[in-house]
């Protein structure tokens, strides 16, 4: 057994971090005031509509679909982590479950945010469900997208029952209703061993059931793109092109909280050395994944450079965006893998950097594969000014893409301050049984 | 002092080259109207019930170009620059040319003869004109009710597989052919009108003949829309519609009849149905088994 000093400890220290300090009010106002700033670019978009943007009648999608793609592709971490290595008994990952739920719901949940942002008046999203067409992939993405926000809250939630219970014990110097809050989550928690059946059988449920509909996400939202013909997005494989390439995003956007909570929470002796070593090869095996996807979407077209993929490959590969193009390329996935290869690199310093490499260059990925495509149509534009051929975005839009960016940081940022990241009775459990 | 000399030499001489390609620049800007259409002048009145009318054409096909007369925000970014339709050198037109520029145009600046009826194009006219105090309205002397005056005929030989038009004028004093008339024949088409052959004058009997394409696809029973456009003198513009039995039979079901991917949400394929309500139901059943278990569980907390 576990002697009762030890668990004192471990309770202490993970719940630490669950009070306010200055630091915390220093993040979150200066957050919230880049919000405000944000909004306000929103609010010009709302009178002067999408004119305020850099999008027009050829180029549709710009930084605002990409973010979107980036957002979902980021919040399929939750599934591989909590349900793919947790169902395959990778116990090292468990203390990372709850980071990679919180990350999965803040994107998944946000995402839908942005693409509100492209539709120019928000209240058009009430098209999609009053002319929607069953046939159409985006009805598709609304409903997964939907589905895989409830069921993250839920594998969120569900480990976190016996937490909330710890919470409302421990936690005597917090507000009364935050108190309350515990208390009612908690569900009259006992620990019973029906209780504990229960719990488990409800998340392994929803860990089964979290693998096809994350797979679903991000497949149907390549489809958006794969199921029209133009150059550059025709193409069978978009489905795991995307999926490999969220995870690679995914995988680094916990690295990222891992470093971060660690250092500012002081978690040393729970995000070990070990989490980074491990996570660091995730981060390459999926990489690699990625890169084969890569090296297949684009060599493959790129040997035959058919008449119209001609004018877009050759305008990746040493056009307009061709530094774009390499730098997410070789930044952004080359690199990265052959660092992490040496040990040293996978220490939590140095994978904190690459990692935040590794991100950017995701979220530039995304755009390279929404904007040069719409440059490049079938049918010649003609006759236009040159603005309406050449994306660029604008201030406004620039800082209404940022806007959604901040959200997640401020819904991670006051998550992380009201639930324990690391959850205890797990790390309790495992403990013991580790003792025993 | 010889130096100097030549310098000059060279600047008047760059001068003048300079000028020279100033000038013929200029003159490429202008337009090349034939004699006879430059002397066209409308049968419509220039007043304010006809530029009022020719300004809601204008703001529907032409402002996005020119921008509004006399502000000068024509679309800069075009290559030429839309002129502002009240500028001076565009009111040195007569209205014969802008008639013209306005049936034709030329690259950037779109054809309407085919968009806009004649009538539609005079008001137009008159809306330009309505800027220029000192403009003076000539007004044509074709009698625009002269065009009720005339009649078409339309004539399929199915062994040639021509069509020949013939058009004569009721006149009081007796049936006159159309002499030297334009004619222009067109099919009606899903996407608009497809021009047969190219336009022909009428012979001094007024007829034509057009030679008929024999693969045309046609309604069921082979019958195609067509239409006669006349431009003549002295009789102005008219058009004549008929249904002929020229084309092809052809039964094709409407793309759009049957139940696709394409269609409706009404017409959606019945195994997408299928496939997305059972899947959406399945999650949903999965669902409301957790949220039953949690409330199990909150009760077991109970005693
Ligand atoms: C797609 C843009 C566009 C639209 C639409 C358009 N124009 Fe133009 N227009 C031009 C351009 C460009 C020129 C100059 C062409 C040139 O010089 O070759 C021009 C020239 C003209 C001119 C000759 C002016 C001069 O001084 O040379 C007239 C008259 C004119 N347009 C009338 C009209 C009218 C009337 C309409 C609407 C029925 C119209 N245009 C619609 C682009 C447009």
């Amino acid at each position: 057994m576990l002697d009762q000093s030890k668990i004192d400890k471990i309770t202490s220290d993970l719940l630490r971090h669950i009070r306010l300090n200055n630091k915390f009010v220093l993040w979150m106002g200066f957050l919230g005031i880049s919000f405000v700033v944000c909004l306000y670019a929103y609010t010009l978009q709302l009178k002067e509509g999408l004119s305020v943007t850099g999008l027009g009648d050829y180029v549709s999608w710009g930084m605002y679909i990409a973010n979107f793609v980036f957002f979902v592709a980021t919040s399929l971490i939750g599934m591989l982590i909590s349900a793919v290595l947790g169902l395959s008994g990778a116990k090292w990952a468990s203390p990372l479950a709850r980071i990679a739920e919180i990350i999965a719901l803040a994107f998944a949940a946000v995402a839908g945010l942005v693409i509100v942002s492209d539709m120019g008046h928000p209240e058009r999203l009430l098209n999609v469900f009053m002319y929607g067409r069953l046939q159409s992939p985006i009805v598709w993405d609304v409903t997964v997208v939907s589905i895989y926000v409830v069921i993250s809250a839920l594998l969120l939630y569900l480990p976190l029952i016996p937490d909330m219970k710890i919470c409302y014990d421990k936690l005597d110097k917090v507000p009364k209703f935050q108190r309350n809050i515990y208390k009612i989550l908690s569900l009259n928690w006992n620990g019973s061993l029906e209780q504990q059946r229960i719990i488990k059988q409800s998340t392994r449920i929803l860990a089964i059931l979290i693998i096809p509909v994350a797979l679903a996400i991000h497949t149907v939202t390549s489809w958006l793109f794969a199921a029209t013909s133009r150059v550059g997005w025709d193409s069978s494989i978009f489905g795991p092109y995307f999926v490999t390439g969220a995870f690679v995003s995914g995988t680094a956007a916990v690295i990222i909280a891992m470093y971060i909570y660690r250092k500012n929470y002081r978690l040393e002796d729970y995000i070990t050395e070990l989490h980074f070593d491990k996570m660091g090869k995730l981060l390459v095996l999926v990489s690699l994944v990625y890169l084969y996807f890569n090296l297949n979407e684009f060599m493959v077209p790129g040997y035959k450079m058919k008449k119209f993929d001609a004018t877009h490959l050759n305008d990746l590969f040493a056009g307009s965006h061709a530094a774009m193009f390499w730098a997410v390329q070789i930044l952004g996935l080359v690199l990265p893998i052959l660092l992490l290869l040496f040990r040293k690199m996978r220490k939590p310093g140095p994978m904190m950097i690459i990692a935040l490499f590794v991100i950017v260059g995701a979220w530039f990925k995304r755009y390279i594969i929404v904007v040069p495509t719409m440059e490049h149509p079938y049918l010649p534009i003609q006759n236009v000014p040159i603005n309406f051929k050449i994306y660029s975005p604008t201030i406004t839009e620039t800082l209404i893409t940022i806007a959604p960016i901040i959200l997640v940081l401020i819904i991670i940022t006051v998550l992380s301050k009201l639930v324990p990241i690391i959850p205890i009775q797990e790390t309790i459990e495992h403990l013991e049984e580790e003792t025993k | 002092m010889f130096k100097k000399y030549n310098y000059l030499k060279f600047s008047i001489s760059f001068l003048l080259i300079a000028l020279f390609f100033l000038n013929t620049n200029a003159q490429k800007q202008r337009w090349d109207v034939p004699a006879d259409k430059k002397a066209k002048n409308s049968y419509i009145k220039f007043d304010n019930a006809s530029s009022k009318d020719g300004e809601a054409i204008y703001t529907k096909n032409c402002l996005s170009c020119h921008g509004n007369p006399g502000k000068g925000n024509s679309m800069k970014t075009l290559k030429p620059i839309p002129p502002d339709l009240y500028s001076s050198l565009t009111q040195e037109l007569t209205d014969g040319e802008l008639f013209y520029i306005i049936s034709v145009g030329r690259l950037v600046m779109p054809a309407f003869k085919d968009i806009l009826s004649e009538e539609d194009r005079w008001k137009l006219i008159s809306y330009v004109r309505s800027g220029n105090k000192k403009y003076v309205q000539v007004l044509s002397k074709t009698d625009p009710n002269k065009s009720k005056l005339v009649k078409i005929k339309l004539d399929f030989d199915s062994l040639t597989n021509k069509i020949k038009v013939i058009a004569n004028a009721a006149e009081k004093t007796g049936i006159i052919p159309l002499k030297d008339a334009e004619v222009s024949l067109f099919a009606k088409r899903y996407f608009g009108k497809l021009q047969i052959e190219k336009t022909i004058r009428t012979n001094s009997e007024g007829i034509v003949i057009f030679n008929f394409p024999k693969d045309l696809p046609g309604d069921k029973a082979g019958l195609v829309d067509l239409s006669v456009k006349i431009n003549d003198e002295v009789y102005g513009e008219i058009e004549f519609q008929n249904k002929l039995k020229v084309g092809i039979p052809t039964d094709k079901p409407s793309l759009t009849e049957k139940r696709a991917i394409w269609n409706v949400l009404k017409k959606a394929p019945i195994w997408l149905i299928i496939t997305y309500t059972s899947l959406v139901f399945l999650v949903g059943f999965v669902l409301l088994f957790i949220v039953k278990n949690l409330m199990k569980l909150r009760k077991l907390g109970n005693n």
